[in-house]
């Protein structure tokens, strides 16, 4: 009966891993807010979140030159990363589709100098950067698209369409 | 070690699902002869080919045919390492079942199939995942050329 209570405890650790890991993808983690940094009132909305901390300069050579007001989803890929394929796919349409929006796709396979300044762990991490150059949020895994539209939404002036329809030609 | 084209995703996991009634039956009765199987399965997989993997052959003849096919593609270096530390988990199993020492069979066998019902039920290939950070950290030997 040994062997039948270890399947049991197996099926129940497979379950708990199993939800975790699901949990965790595409889950928005707000940068903390960059100690010491004055926020401006008179633009902020109540609701906005504060900016986090300026990426590192390395970083930031790759992402220019920035347009102003724009958020850039920085996107970290490796080779051998299939949902890094369809991140690159989900957030090149994100970006298409919404004004003041980009994306940049980053391969650090050979560049892990890139993931370790921003502590990233894992392949796809996208991380979204205003235009000063501070971080907003990073997300692992494949973003979910709603998900990620609402984090977007306070640092955008244009609301972005989160649904998959193709929008009708004017 | 020659590389094996990129496969088909589905294809692990269905061979994962297979491996994890495989080793609950071991878990169930016992009967470790079929653990070796399936130790045997995982070592040809890692260290000669892919292609050898009876579950995946299984999959190609049985199972891909009836699915729509897709474009998709996974490469098989991380793959292989998985069926790799498959095949170490297996073959301690079969060492501590075939000595009499049972709680290392059991332990074992038990590891192996988290690790493959992870990937079965959750699309989550532990191996894969290790293989990457071991890249990350070790460096990739000069077989890796372009990225995707």
């Amino acid at each position: 009966m040994t062997g039948l209570w270890v399947l049991l405890g197996a099926l129940a650790v497979t379950g708990v891993l199993g939800v975790l890991w699901r949990a965790n993808n595409g889950r928005i983690r707000h940068a903390r807010p960059a100690s010491g940094e004055a926020t401006s009132t008179e633009h902020a909305v109540p609701t906005q979140p504060a900016a986090g901390q300026r990426l590192p300069a390395s970083v930031l050579s790759l992402l220019e030159p920035v347009p102003a007001g724009n958020v850039t989803l920085l996107q970290l890929s490796t080779t051998f990363c299939t949902p890094c394929r369809h991140t690159r796919v989900l957030l090149a349409d994100l970006a298409g589709r919404t004004d003041g929006l980009r994306h940049v796709d980053v391969d650090v396979t050979e560049r892990q100098d890139i993931a370790s300044d921003l502590r990233v762990l894992r392949a796809p991490t996208t991380i979204a950067v205003d235009d000063q150059g501070r971080e907003l949020f990073r997300t692992s895994g494949l973003p979910d698209r709603g998900t990620l539209t609402a984090a977007l939404q306070p640092w955008l002036s244009q609301p972005v369409d989160p649904s998959t329809a193709r929008r009708e030609t004017a | 070690m020659s590389t094996d084209p990129p496969v088909d995703p589905r294809g692990p996991r269905f061979s994962a699902g297979v491996t994890t009634v495989l080793l609950a039956v071991v878990l169930l009765t016992g009967w470790w002869p079929l653990l070796a199987v399936q130790a045997v399965i995982f070592a040809a997989s890692a260290f000669v080919s892919l292609r050898l993997n009876t579950w995946g052959q299984l999959y190609r003849v049985l199972v891909a045919p009836r699915l729509p096919s897709t474009s998709e593609r996974e490469d098989s270096r991380p793959l292989r390492f998985a069926q790799g530390v498959g095949f170490v988990f297996a073959a301690l199993g079969v060492l501590g079942y075939a000595t009499g020492v049972t709680g290392l069979g059991i332990v074992a066998t038990a590891f192996a199939l988290i690790a493959a019902l992870l990937n079965a039920a959750f699309g989550l290939c532990l191996g894969c995942e290790a293989y990457l950070l071991l890249q990350r950290f070790v460096g990739t030997s000069s077989t890796a050329t372009t990225g995707e």
